[in-house]
């Protein structure tokens, strides 16, 4: 592990014990909007800050902006379901299509740290087979790039975050750098079931560290992953990659909000970013600017970019911004034993199994997905509970039998669509910025996923010995929008994630992402960001 | 025990003595100030206009099954999450702002009130404003005064769930422990608890099992 803290101190630059250095950004070095900065990042998430830490290191003159706050854990954070609202993007946006899919909560983050501050902390890899899915089954996409293409960034992140797991048996094979955790009874009946159906399930792949990593310590189990790590065990950038970057002179401008980015008719080439923070309108001069700003912002923060040059907004010459934007298909399936579970103990994700993950030649269908334990806390099962129909008494009734069910969640790879994307709507933020119009339809391919991956889940859970299961159709996870693709007819960026259209911006995100797999993103985003980020060093 | 008064058949008394309040000692300051901040008088009604708060009250009682005090104040924690714009970040394109949307399905359901009971939702007696819900959540994805039935019922139950089981009462009432930090949990695994929990007094009690009520329900679904 010497190796990580070489090349990404972060995790030594924490105090020891929960908390942020308040030092570190006290003597944060700050930059002028009249500074030409070598790069301004738009977005500090998984993306924006390893793009952050990379060129802070490599001596670049480095700023990231966030429309949200710099979090400080220990006063920000609750260990609370409902007084976590303000981790989410909650400002405006509308849904539409045959199969809207509601934003905010699970698919969003606001603030330093993106939404890995809240994601559940799974982190495993993408398979070879998700780069060339076109090829091989004639759907989806083929990336610009291979799988062996990111390899060796999966692996440095992996030790950074770090990753906690068993030794993997899918895709490529590969073992992580920290051992499996503990498993509560969620995990445990998940592991029951599947053995007792012959499924093979394994413990991780989760980004919380199992032992003292650098300063960060061990997780402690209380359940609240999805509101904000406050042990500071659980992998965000906020911990894993930001220090790093303050302490190599990058500055982050929390709540501030890139509006626009500019543009020189003359040259060609983009100037800097428009933000607003405090009410004024500022500009940060920029030789090159990298947006980071997730699948739906960075989509709308193109199409409010225009001008002479791009009429219908940056980079759309071919009409591809915020096209194939896709989401995961996630059913939560939940099984009712007489013993108590008490799934909310010790955090959601522990075990997942990837035997459903490629096409199976003897389904009608492509692709697949993988299963995982998820563990919803009150509020979120009651939405499970009341998706059921139960109301009133009955639902009163259902929901004080919580301590006995277990429930799992699957990730279903639902394909890349034309037809799926961001638009402008005609509604404005509070800044009179268009807010994004996210239509969303699935395909006959998606549906036979989600009823496939339905009946595998009830096969675990009846297996383990649940005497009820029940389901919620629900979505996981956003990636697309602003594709990478061999040239600019298909795609908005290449796969060095630099836009066709303007050479010295870049998309350096989950929006780049051409399918998904049925994998959680963040590893690869993170993944797909370093690599761009080296060979931007370059 | 739970604050709440929920019968026995309904759900009531699963976990005696049990109290998350009690262990407020053992959280961190941020986290109390948010969880306790829901104990004391609730905020001021501000955003629903006084019939929209009857309405909305009514409607609330009648989909979280409170029907006698003490209770969990969802119409203030609601109307304050409408009051500070505190929406879930997105909005159907066929339903406006979540606030506006609140309003609109208020009227609606006065509306209907008043076409089927000659009087509003909120002065309608408890079995008749139960019947009219349970004819909207039948609907669908049919058409219920002009709005998708189904979108109208998510953004009910959406607010009323997240409100009610924000609240330790509630939590009491299903066995969760509320905040875990900087505490964590020692003894995870099945049928295993810390020293603070409190087991089940009625661990069989399968709710698809449990008796008339449930009997009720399944008979509404398959109407």
């Amino acid at each position: 592990m010497s190796g990580v803290r070489s090349r990404n101190e972060s995790a030594w630059l924490l105090p020891p014990g929960p908390g942020g250095n308040h030092k570190l950004r006290e003597r944060m070095r700050r930059f002028d909007d009249a500074d030409e900065v070598d790069i301004a990042v738009v977005g500090c998430g998984a993306g924006g800050s390893t793009v952050l830490q990379r060129l802070a290191r490599a001596g670049w003159r480095a700023v990231g902006f966030d429309a949200g706050p710099f979090w400080d854990p220990e006063q920000d954070w609750v260990s609370d379901e409902a007084g976590s609202h303000h981790l989410y993007w909650n400002e405006p946006r509308v849904i539409a299509g045959d199969n809207p899919v509601p934003l905010g909560s699970n698919n969003s983050g606001r603030g330093v740290g993106g939404s890995m501050v809240h994601y559940a902390g799974y982190t495993p890899r993408f398979h070879p087979s998700d780069f060339r899915t076109f090829t091989a089954d004639g759907v989806g996409a083929d990336w610009p790039i291979e799988y062996e293409d990111l390899k060796p960034y999966y692996e440095a992140i992996e030790e950074e975050l770090p990753v906690a797991g068993d030794t993997w048996p899918w895709g490529d094979p590969h073992s992580y750098p920290h051992r499996p955790h503990p498993v509560s009874g969620n995990g445990e009946l998940f592991l029951r079931g599947a053995y007792a159906c012959g499924i093979q399930a394994k413990v991780g792949p989760v980004a919380i560290s199992n032992g003292r990593f650098g300063n960060r310590p061990h997780c402690i189990y209380r359940g609240f992953c999805l509101q904000g790590c406050k042990v500071n065990a659980k992998a965000s950038p906020l911990i894993t990659h930001v220090p790093d970057a303050l302490a190599h002179g990058a500055e982050i401008r929390a709540d501030s909000m890139v509006t626009r980015i500019d543009f020189d008719e003359q040259t060609g080439r983009a100037t800097g970013v428009h933000y607003v923070q405090g009410g004024r309108e500022r500009f940060q001069r920029a030789r090159i600017v990298a947006i980071a700003g997730y699948s739906i912002e960075t989509p709308r923060l193109l199409l409010n970019s225009t001008s002479a040059r791009f009429p219908d907004g940056m980079c759309n010459d071919f009409d591809q911004v915020g096209r194939y934007l896709m989401v995961q298909g996630a059913p939560q399936t939940a099984g009712r034993f007489d013993a108590e579970v008490r799934m909310w103990k010790a955090p959601p994700p522990e075990v997942s199994t990837e035997e459903f993950y490629e096409t199976d030649p003897s389904k009608p269908y492509k692709r697949g997905f993988s299963v995982q334990t998820v563990s919803p806390l009150p509020i979120t099962w009651a939405e499970h509970v009341a998706a059921q129909g139960y109301w009133g008494a009955d639902f009163r009734r259902y929901m004080s039998d919580y301590a006995h069910w277990a429930c799992l969640g699957a990730l279903c790879e639902f394909l890349p669509l034309e037809g799926n994307r961001v638009t402008l709507a005609e509604e404005k933020d509070r800044h009179g910025i268009p807010v994004a119009r996210f239509s969303y339809s699935q395909c006959d391919n998606d549906r036979q996923l989600l009823e496939a991956a339905q009946s595998v889940m009830e096969k675990i859970l009846k297996a383990a010995g649940a005497d009820e299961v029940i389901t919620i159709k629900r979505y996981a996870h956003l990636v697309g929008g602003a594709r990478m693709a061999t040239d600019e007819k298909h795609g908005v960026v290449d796969g060095s994630c630099r836009t066709f259209a303007v050479p010295n911006l870049y998309i350096t995100d989950g929006s780049v992402l051409p399918t998904q797999g049925s994998a959680n993103p963040a590893l690869t985003i993170m993944a797909v960001a370093a690599r761009a980020a080296e060979r931007l060093a370059k | 025990m739970s604050m709440l008064p929920l019968d026995k058949n309904d759900g009531g008394g699963r976990y005696p003595g049990f109290s998350t309040l009690a262990q407020a000692h053992s959280w961190d300051q941020a986290t109390a100030g948010v969880v306790l901040g829901r104990i004391g008088p609730p905020p001021e009604i501000r955003f629903f206009t006084p019939q929209e708060e009857a309405g909305a009250a009514a409607l609330l009682d009648q989909l979280l099954g409170q029907h006698a005090e003490p209770r969990v104040p969802v119409v203030n924690f609601v109307d304050s999450r409408l009051a500070e714009k505190q929406t879930d970040g997105w909005r159907y394109e066929d339903l406006p702002e979540d606030g506006e949307a609140w309003r609109k399905t208020l009227a609606a359901l006065d509306h209907s009130a008043e076409e089927l009971y000659f009087q509003p939702f909120a002065e309608c007696p408890e079995s008749e404003q139960a019947a009219l819900l349970q004819s909207i959540q039948d609907l669908g994805n049919s058409t219920w005064q002009g709005m998708r039935a189904s979108r109208v019922w998510g953004l009910w139950t959406r607010y009323a769930a997240t409100a009610f089981y924000s609240h330790p009462w509630a939590w009491d009432e299903i066995g969760f422990g509320g905040p875990a930090y900087p505490r964590g949990y020692k003894n995870l695994g099945i049928d295993r608890r810390e020293s603070f929990e409190v087991a089940d007094a009625s661990p069989g009690e399968d709710p698809l099992e449990a008796g008339p009520a449930a009997l009720s329900q399944t008979d509404r679904k398959n109407a």
